[in-house]
């Protein structure tokens, strides 16, 4: 008897599940094999990360407001993706939307009623106009925009280290790397949990209507899946790229926008966290699918929350970096080998 | 097809009693989730011989290839080179034991040059080489098998039957001692099927083996030393060519006999031909971004309830012309007509919204999206409008609705709606487009090549549906290779040569000699560049 593999033109979303799930255990056991080998209890370790992530109430509070972000940047990596864009940019319009929402909190004073959504609009609007030179090289020039949003990234990153140290510094604590506190912020709901969090999930859910439910849903699907045919169609492909690149912009801005009102309420450097980048992990376990996003994003939020347990530890923080890759790493291994299945051949003797 | 230059080693060489077969298959079996695709084929291809396999669309020619070629492993079976048994881990391992095959879908890289292409993944390829040794290498190849290509072409830019001549040379380039071809001919011009031929006659007259996947029967029997028929996944009879008749072959390939149909005649009732054109165009012209005049002014008119043949070798304005009456492609001078007035600027969604459907020349790249299940390449053309676009939302229900419509109108069986369209067969995707066109082809219906490499009960059913619509009432334009076809389903043909529309025939009264000289750029009173 002799053994090879077939490969399976489609997948199953079960048998997916499947392969994902022994992936996220496979990752867990290295890692833990990995803590034992340094010297550590991964027992005690492990028992520490779900008492202070879903086993306590602060715990939850904590995994909340790491999910707000993340389902935001997550949402606008995997609308581009249904197009057939890499919005690597996330982090870029991320720092835009604080940026546009700092300006308007620190300098037009009114009600919160009033300038909250004014902060919102003003930081969407900022993360739309960081992408939209992207967007239209993108569209109409065939520019890679990987390359380019990537590269704003950094721009946006040094102009808000810039801002919060240079012009907007906190002239009233003399705090060097921050802006003063923002008048106005996000009201909480349970905790330190804020609105940010239902309004980003109805967000992510609207969002998974609007790309399945609707004819610009459904422009964007087959655009994405073989631009000839949309031409075919008589769909406006380059309008559509341009429209979800904007929608994409916008949607890492609040997530900008939710961390400097709701969150930290002061804009300062570094406050995007990586947000930006970790949607990209997020939208590549979603794999194209909006409503997808709600679990990996948990599953992003979760890696994040231990991670700041395990350093509490005296780990290090790259680890999180480490486990986030390792997790991908085995999810991309098993989504390959989700495809493939064991067959034997009858080896016959030969005459 | 019988005055092929028989002198060229027309008989297969003679072979010493005792040697092996080439290749041996026994008792092959692969299976696809619900679907047997390939069920005990057993089949020998001898030494000098050209071996013809024939089948409808979906008899498993394909998968039994793509088992011989390392694509797929059987799962039951074995496969015999040379009289030891082989197991191909993949494609590499077939080209290494000298089987090389050319696939229906060309496999080349659109944004490479001809000579990139035919040099890429080749042991012969030299370490460093500047586009100019690629090019005259091509060239130096391109004379000894006789096929000739551009080297520096973009291949992106050649049509389709100079691809396939790309893709043919690139097999025989790599010395390929038992070559698979799969349907072949589709795309090439008569003289460049001789020329193939030719070719082929040579390859065997070395002792290597040909198989040849094919619908033509005519060519099969011109060409093959013995064919073997597969209907269902089963081979149910190999012969020797020298017993065999195309009619005797259609029979036992679809297992009934063919009922032939004079398609010009009208079906009582029928629609008759418009007196006014529904679509005209006036002096059309249109350049490539070279500045190359592709469609030089054309001048035609469409009438509804009848039925405009295209002829023309590959490549001579026939995708212009079909883009340019769907609203595909903006004509650079010229105009175009939709019942009598100026009709919308280039955009194919308007043709499409006021009656003008489309079966485009390459299916699988611009009329569907590969990945998508049926569900959503069925709704392609009228998500934007009732019942499954309102209010700008997209009814997934009512759109499953339509795909179930189109599906039993086609009558494909499908497993379910969700499934990738790309799992279907050739034949099955290209009824599934012709009958999502047929639906919104109120007025026109642009059908290019609609046959193109279906088998012939396919073949019918296709040419059933434009027969079918013309008696409705709609224009119909076919641009087909297949002057029969032509001849038997055309009220006029119009023949293109160098975008020019060289002139526009009675199709009762014309005969292959007139079609063939306006093809090559003569004119039918015997003048002409020639």
């Amino acid at each position: 008897m002799a053994g090879t593999l077939q490969r399976l033109p489609t997948v199953t979303p079960g048998r997916r599940l499947a392969w994902r799930a022994g992936a996220v255990v496979t990752a867990l056991a290295i890692t833990t094999l990995f803590l034992a080998l340094s010297g550590r209890d991964p027992r005690l370790l492990a028992d520490l990360v779900v008492r202070s992530t879903v086993g306590s109430r602060f715990g939850l509070e904590d995994l909340a407001l790491f999910l707000t972000p993340l389902l935001l940047t997550g949402a606008a990596v995997t609308v581009t993706g249904r197009i057939g864009v890499w919005n690597i940019g996330a982090e870029g319009q991320f720092y835009a939307g604080a940026i546009g929402a700092t300006a308007v909190g620190l300098y037009l004073p009114g009600p919160a009623w009033l300038v909250l959504p004014l902060m919102a609009a003003n930081g969407i609007a900022c993360g739309m106009g960081w992408i939209l030179v992207p967007a239209l090289a993108r569209a109409y020039a065939g520019v890679n925009e990987i390359i380019t949003t990537l590269l704003l990234n950094f721009v946006a990153g040094l102009l808000t280290t810039y801002l919060a140290v240079g012009p907007w510094h906190d002239r009233v604590t003399g705090a060097l790397a921050s802006t003063g506190r923002l008048p106005v912020r996000i009201p909480e709901i349970w905790g330190v949990v804020h609105w940010g969090f239902p309004i980003a999930l109805a967000v992510v859910l609207g969002l998974a209507w609007l790309t399945t439910r609707t004819r610009w849903g459904y422009q964007i699907t087959i655009s994405g899946a073989n631009e000839q045919a949309a031409r075919y169609a008589g769909m406006k492909v380059r309008a559509r790229i341009l429209g979800v690149m904007l929608l994409s912009g916008g949607l890492a801005a609040l997530a900008g926008v939710f961390e400097v009102a709701g969150t930290v309420h002061r804009l300062q450097g570094g406050l995007a966290n990586n947000f930006g980048y970790f949607g990209i992990v997020v939208a590549v376990l979603a794999r194209g699918s909006c409503l997808n996003v709600l679990p990996a994003a948990l599953l992003m939020a979760f890696i994040l929350n231990a991670g700041i347990v395990l350093q509490t530890e005296q780990l290090t923080a790259s680890a999180v970096l480490a486990i986030t890759g390792l997790v991908l790493f085995m999810i991309a291994i098993a989504d390959e080998l989700a495809h493939y299945r064991p067959v034997t051949i009858r080896a016959e003797a030969r005459p | 097809m019988t005055d092929l230059l028989h002198s060229v080693g027309d008989t297969p060489p003679p072979v010493a009693p005792g040697t092996p077969p080439i290749l041996q298959l026994q008792g092959i079996c692969k299976y696809f989730p619900g679907v047997i695709a390939n069920q005990d084929v057993s089949l020998d291809i001898a030494p000098g011989e050209i071996h013809a396999l024939l089948g409808e669309n979906g008899a498993g020619k394909s998968t039994l290839m793509n088992v011989v070629t390392g694509i797929y492993q059987p799962d039951g079976g074995e496969i015999i080179l040379d009289g030891y048994g082989q197991n191909f881990a993949g494609p590499q391992d077939a080209i290494r034991a000298g089987i090389g095959m050319v696939h229906q879908h060309f496999k080349l890289v659109p944004a490479f040059t001809v000579a990139e292409n035919i040099h890429l993944g080749w042991r012969e390829t030299p370490f460093l080489a500047s586009a100019r040794v690629l090019e005259a290498r091509t060239r130096a190849l391109s004379e000894r098998f006789g096929f000739s290509v551009r080297p520096d072409a973009i291949v992106a830019d050649l049509s389709a039957g100079e691809q396939q001549r790309v893709e043919i040379l690139r097999v025989l380039a790599r010395q390929a001692r038992l070559l698979i071809l799969d349907e072949p001919t589709a795309v090439l011009t008569p003289t460049e099927t001789r020329d193939l031929f030719r070719a082929l006659r040579a390859f065997r007259a070395q002792g290597n083996a040909v198989i040849l996947i094919s619908h033509k029967l005519d060519e099969v029997i011109d060409i093959s030393d013995r064919i073997s028929i597969l209907r269902a996944g089963r081979n149910v009879g190999t012969y020797r060519t020298a017993d065999c008749t195309a009619g005797g072959l259609a029979t036992i390939m679809v297992g009934r006999e063919i009922v032939r149909r004079d398609l010009r005649a009208r079906a009582p009732g029928a629609a008759p031909i418009a007196a006014a054109p529904v679509l005209s165009l006036r002096g059309a012209t249109c350049r490539d971004p070279r500045g190359v005049e592709t469609l030089r002014d054309v001048t035609l008119d469409l009438h509804g309830g009848e039925i405009l043949g295209i002829a023309g070798v590959a490549g001579n304005g026939q995708r212009e012309l079909t883009q340019v009456l769907t609203g595909m492609m903006p004509l650079s001078s010229g105009r175009i007509l939709l019942d009598g007035t100026p009709a919308p600027l280039a955009d194919p969604a308007a043709f499409a919204r006021v009656g003008i459907g489309h079966i485009p020349e390459d299916r699988l790249r611009s009329g569907l999206a590969p990945s998508l299940d049926i569900t959503d390449n069925m709704a392609l053309r009228e998500y934007d409008r009732p019942p499954i676009g309102r209010h700008g939302l997209y009814d997934r229900n009512a759109a499953g609705r339509l795909a179930q419509t189109i599906v039993e109108a086609a009558e494909v069986r499908v497993p379910d709606l969700a499934t990738p369209i790309r799992n279907l067969s050739g034949g099955n995707q290209q009824r599934l487009v012709a009958r999502r066109e047929i639906r919104i082809a109120s007025r026109v219906l642009v059908a290019a090549y609609p046959s193109r490499g279906l088998d012939i009960g396919a073949i019918a059913t296709v040419l059933r549906y434009l027969t079918d619509l013309r008696d409705q009432g709609v224009a119909v334009v076919l641009v087909s290779e297949d002057l029969e076809e032509l001849l038997n389903v055309a009220d006029r043909i119009g023949v293109l040569f160098h975008g020019q529309l060289m002139a526009t025939i009675d199709a009762a009264t014309a005969d292959m000699e007139t079609i063939g000289l306006l093809m090559g750029g003569r004119s039918a009173h015997g003048g002409g560049d020639a």
